[in-house]
């Protein structure tokens, strides 16, 4: 489904050249929650942005079904490859119309509020149903956090990238979610790829687990499986003390 | 034009005129305000420059041909450009590009319009109607020009956010910014609507007020002042139109990215 194959990527900061992602490949399970981990800085948030060219690598390839994303339409790609970013922005207007943005973006009639797709959305981003009428503007960061989420699904993606998605979001909110988004993940046959700080939430959510560090993935398995025989001494200390205000497992 | 000939102003009446501003200064020195040497040398340089450009002017209208006429415009419209690049502190992507691009659309095209249809002096290129008249244009388009480019930056830079969450919702380069393009594209008319809305009540304008004491008739002064004011207004818009909607394209790559601008 989606791979990123020795991605290379670095950033220009105050005339100098730093190395955010050195020779990156990674391959997130189909249908499948990814979680992606490791120390501030470590390239996570660009790996996302990759995915669906909202940047460019430097050298390597991602694929998306076997084909170069750069082959997509970049509008076509961003649909099929849906990015959450950490900080939600609502447009102006209601949760319903914030919902309806992709559709509008692409000239069709957004879904009403009676819809199937909008009760489902509501459903797995357990948000409550009074709050379409709301102005998005003036909800609660979880609950943006939450519409964000629910208007990126209303695209259909195939792939779903989530930057700290849960951030926001109480611990009993978020477990929710997550499972909810997990069973989603099967059915639908969505291929998730999550970058976290939250330990815990990797291991409660995530059947994959990849550790990221230095520009490159360290480790890749099964959650439980990288969390309990850590084979690198970085993973070892980062399961440790991943910094300050993260979560341990 | 009538032909009351204009009282002229003296040696001895422009110094009596000096003597207001030198109030001003021994006032801002009384107060200690520190700005006495910037007002002096201002008010020297504003002479020296007038001076200048009034021998040129007045060699360009014994003259009277195509060329001198044509390189003071263009020389007006370089000034124009180095002016506003002066004034824009935060400048997008390819700035003097898009900036002389709408200039000369924006400006060329009201002028051409204005000066030689609307107007249409004999010969074309009649120097006392097209010098002052262009300059009058290029002179307001440098406002709506430097807002369009100010304001386009500060719009994409705080709506950064808003912008690729768009993206990323599958909106095209152009869709993404569309409130950045209106924000931008707004504030740069601003001047020229309230310029419009408080004219003949709040203040009376330059040329009307110049053609009134050169001796023409109020109403035919009025209507080069309604002409010039639609005129002005047409190419505010049109240079602010075209820095904001060729500007915006430049933050984005062709992929539709928006560009590491900050």
């Amino acid at each position: 489904m989606l791979e990123f194959q020795d991605i290379r990527k670095t950033r220009r900061r105050d005339g100098k050249s730093l190395g955010i992602l050195d020779g990156l490949t990674l391959r997130p399970a189909p249908n499948r929650i990814t979680a992606v981990v490791g120390p501030s800085g470590c390239g996570k948030t660009t790996l996302i942005r990759l995915a669906n060219r909202l940047e460019e690598p430097d050298a390597g390839r991602i694929l998306l079904g076997g084909r170069d994303v750069r082959a997509f339409e970049p509008q076509e790609l961003r649909r099929r490859v849906g990015l959450v970013g950490q900080l939600p922005f609502m447009f102006p207007g209601t949760v319903l119309d914030n919902l309806g943005k992709s559709f509008v973006l692409r000239r069709v009639s957004p879904p009403s509020a009676e819809s199937e797709l909008i009760r489902e959305l509501l459903d797995i981003c357990q948000l409550p149903n009074d709050l379409l009428t709301q102005d998005a503007r003036r909800l609660s960061p979880g609950q943006q956090q939450r519409v964000s989420l629910a208007r990126t699904l209303a695209a259909a993606p195939e792939v779903l990238l989530l930057d700290e998605p849960t951030s926001a979001l109480d611990r009993p909110t978020a477990d929710r979610l997550t499972a909810t988004l997990r069973e989603v993940a099967r059915q639908r046959g969505l291929t998730v790829l999550m970058v976290t700080h939250d330990l815990r939430l990797a291991e409660r959510c995530a059947e994959r687990l990849a550790y990221l560090n230095e520009g490159r993935v360290l480790e890749e398995g099964e959650t439980s499986d990288v969390l309990r025989n850590p084979r690198h001494e970085s993973l070892r200390h980062f399961l440790r003390e991943p910094a300050d205000g993260e979560n341990h497992p | 034009m009538s032909d009351a000939a204009i009282l002229d102003l003296g040696l001895f009446d422009l110094l009596l005129a000096y003597g207001l501003f030198l109030l001003v200064v021994g006032l801002a020195r009384l107060r200690d305000v520190g700005q006495e040497r910037d007002l002096i040398w201002a008010s020297l340089r504003m002479v020296g420059q007038l001076l200048l450009v009034g021998y040129l002017l007045h060699w360009i209208f014994a003259w009277n041909r195509p060329l001198p006429v044509l390189v003071l415009l263009a020389l007006m419209f370089g000034f124009a450009v180095q002016v506003i690049g002066q004034r824009v502190s935060r400048k997008m992507p390819g700035f003097y590009r898009v900036l002389t691009l709408a200039l000369m659309l924006g400006c060329g095209l009201v002028t051409f319009l204005f000066c030689v249809v609307i107007v249409g002096p004999t010969p074309w290129y009649d120097p006392r109607y097209l010098i002052p008249l262009t300059g009058m244009i290029i002179g307001n388009s440098m406002n709506g020009a430097t807002l369009a480019a100010e304001r386009l930056s500060a719009e994409m830079s705080e709506r950064r956010q808003e912008i690729e969450t768009a993206l990323c919702l599958g909106a095209s380069a152009t869709q993404a910014s569309r409130e950045a393009l209106r924000g931008a594209f707004r504030a740069a008319l601003i001047p020229a609507t309230n310029s419009m809305a408080a004219m003949g009540i709040v203040f009376l304008p330059g040329m009307m007020t110049g053609q009134i004491l050169s001796g023409t008739e109020p109403m035919i002064a009025v209507r080069y002042q309604i002409g010039i004011m639609f005129a002005i207004t047409g190419a505010v818009g049109i240079t602010s139109f075209l820095i904001v909607a060729q500007g915006v394209r430049r933050y984005f790559t062709p992929a539709h990215q928006l560009r590491d601008i900050d």
